[in-house]
């Protein structure tokens, strides 16, 4: 157990992606419906164990491990830096989300079509670091004309609360299709987009060398973060924003399941299509300007004594502009996409070689493509996964995943419905579960839900 | 095999495992980062005139003054300084250029040493650095003085500010810096 709290006490620190590939479409779970709107859920009600329901947590950094800077190996750890430095892509990213399912619920209607509502809290953080800004940490700017860019730089977090309703639909016995509107209830946002600019040392004509800021436009917009001197930051005051008190926004889920053959299944989905109005407490600002200093030239004139370094900071002020902005603005929702082939075989027959139930079967293999589409940053995750019924009430999932965190990213999942109490765990990074420290990303997601199926 | 069991060795695999490999944080004690950073600093060209006072005699020397307060955001980090001066001088006079460090009282606290010799008609590239025991100075200073000092002719003529002499200097410092645990 002490390996458990180990495990969850790192994932923070680990530095991943919003990509739920175990939970997304696994053993007819409620949570599964937050992954697609439209999967399929063959129980006739459940409501999910206030706080409990669903807690995931993932994070990642494309950089590097912990590993690989702190592995106890006997090479000097200054080398280790600088082979992590060197091996520094042209921006790396960093990722932490977290969800915590406040409020679960939801019952079958009389036509079969599911209807599912709740609450959930997320946070989100992502930053891109260009290397650029790597090597002027680690080297300084002392190379003559090497050109260090930020256009490379962004960064997005937010905290909200979403409250959200949903309907899954069977249209046929081929098609079922679902949506759920959401609204969303934010304490704080903050991003920062389409970043552009440079600094270089060229060698110089009227100093050996001039200095140069070239083509920068940098913005940040927030809102929740600089506050009013009356507002105090206390759980009260989270709790209110996050309660529909905070800036609110709309948003769209839309999803779909599909059986072409009887033992095929495509599905998809699309999440969080939304955007929230910040309002409260809103901050913006830009920086633009280009500049040229070749130092500060002394003229030697008593009888007109100049103040240097005030006119070196006017001129800098009067290139680079800093503008604050105090007007509203729209921020949108990372959108995730989900698609899904899979193929089901294996079923149970009874002593007498009968077929125990003909729309069951043991066994699902399939391909899971997620993409997450940000105004910040997007990418993309390929999972090939197994599904296994080991008994009719514990399902298990495997799963191997190429993301741009690990291209050896083993998953497992497991549910398990006693009586009406379903639990469920879903863990990834499996081959770095011996070695936390060597894992770039990591992800635990687990949840507990009172489940009430049909009689059969 | 039946699940429960599945279900215990799987857990047990999980479990059993060790979660993490020997790592050593106290390696952070040994890690260091050395980066340097080039700024450009002054630049001047003086001539004839700037030697002549109100009445056109010469004077055998003048200034200047630049304040500035330098932050101490990464004061504990910075091992080494080194200024690096080229000149040219027309002149057909040697001069002698001192740089010396005020602090907000205009106390003088330090003066870059050597100070830099400057030939008659030559060019010169002069590297001085600040010791590290002496570079906290730098965060007392408050302005930084320059002085030229110009030797007499040795023909005993004097400046008339129709010259075309031209004393030029340029200048650079580069901070070195080591990112460590302290």
């Amino acid at each position: 157990m002490k390996y458990f709290w180990v495990f969850y006490f790192l994932i923070p620190f680990l530095g991943h992606s919003q990509n739920k590939q175990i939970v997304y479409d696994f053993a007819n779970l409620p949570q599964t419906l937050l992954l697609n709107p439209g999967a399929e859920v063959t129980n006739k009600w459940h409501v999910g164990v206030p706080v409990v329901s669903h807690f995931s947590v993932n994070g990642g950094f494309t950089g590097f491990s912990t590993y690989d800077i702190f592995a106890d190996n006997g090479i000097p750890i200054n080398d280790k830096i600088k082979a992590a430095v060197n091996n520094f892509g042209k921006s790396e990213f960093v990722t932490f989300n977290q969800q915590l399912e406040v409020i679960s619920a939801g019952f079958e209607l009389p036509n079969k079509s599911y209807i599912s509502f709740g609450y959930y809290e997320e946070f989100d953080f992502l930053a891109k670091i260009p290397k650029d800004l790597v090597d002027l940490f680690y080297q300084g700017n002392s190379i003559i004309n090497k050109q260090y860019a930020i256009h490379k730089l962004a960064a997005r977090s937010e905290l909200l609360g979403v409250f959200h309703i949903g309907l899954s639909k069977k249209i046929d016995n081929k098609l079922q299709v679902g949506a759920r509107g959401k609204i969303y209830s934010g304490v704080f946002n903050a991003n920062s987009k389409n970043n552009s600019g440079s600094l270089y040392t060229a060698d110089g004509t009227a100093n050996i060398y001039s200095q140069h800021l070239e083509n920068v436009h940098i913005k940040m917009q927030t809102s929740g973060i600089f506050l009013e001197d009356t507002d105090e930051v206390t759980s009260s005051y989270v709790q209110s924003k996050l309660l529909l008190g905070g800036n609110l926004g709309l948003g769209l889920d839309v999803g779909f399941t599909y059986h072409p053959e009887k033992q095929w299944e495509v599905t998809g989905s699309m999440l969080d299509l939304g955007f929230i109005n910040n309002a409260q407490n809103v901050r913006s600002y830009a920086i633009n300007g280009d500049y040229e200093v070749d130092g500060i030239q002394l003229l030697f004139d008593s009888n007109n004594p100049e103040n240097y370094w005030e006119n070196l900071k006017d001129d800098f002020e009067e290139s680079i502009v800093l503008d604050t902005v105090y007007s509203k603005y729209i921020s949108f929702r990372p959108v995730k996409l989900n698609g899904a082939v899979s193929y089901s075989f294996g079923q149970n027959y009874d002593d007498c070689r009968f077929l125990i139930d003909s729309n069951s079967y043991n066994n699902k293999i399939g391909f899971h493509l997620f993409s997450t589409l940000g105004a910040v940053h997007s990418y993309l995750a390929a999972t090939l996964f197994f599904e296994k019924k080991l008994h009719k009430n514990i399902y298990t999932k495997f799963t191997y995943t190429v993301d741009p965190f690990s291209f050896s990213n083993l998953g497992l999942g497991l549910s398990m419905q006693l009586g009406v109490v379903n639990t469920y765990i879903a863990i990834d990074n499996l081959l770095n579960f011996s070695n936390l420290y060597d894992a770039q990303s990591a992800s635990l997601q687990f949840g507990l839900n009172i489940i009430v199926n049909h009689k059969n | 095999m039946t699940p429960k069991k599945i279900i215990s060795l799987l857990i047990t695999i999980l479990l059993l495992q060790s979660c993490t490999k020997d790592v050593d944080f106290n390696q952070l004690d040994d890690a260091n980062i050395n980066a340097s950073y080039i700024v450009t600093l002054v630049y001047f060209d003086v001539e004839a005139t700037n030697f002549l006072n109100e009445y056109n005699e010469e004077i055998e020397w003048t200034s200047d003054v630049i304040e500035s307060k330098i932050s101490t955001a990464s004061q504990k980090y910075l091992e080494r300084v080194e200024f690096t001066v080229i000149t040219e001088n027309s002149f057909n006079r040697s001069f002698e250029i001192n740089i010396v460090f005020f602090d907000e009282a205009n106390n003088p606290i330090y003066q870059l040493k050597p100070s830099i010799q400057i030939e008659p008609n030559s060019s010169t590239k002069v590297i001085i650095e600040i010791p590290q025991s002496e570079i906290d100075v730098i965060y007392n200073t408050q302005f930084f003085g320059f002085s030229i000092l110009m030797a007499q002719s040795a023909d005993g003529t004097v400046l008339s500010g129709e010259e075309a002499f031209k004393l030029n200097l340029k200048s650079s410092v580069e901070l070195f810096y080591n990112y460590r645990k302290v």
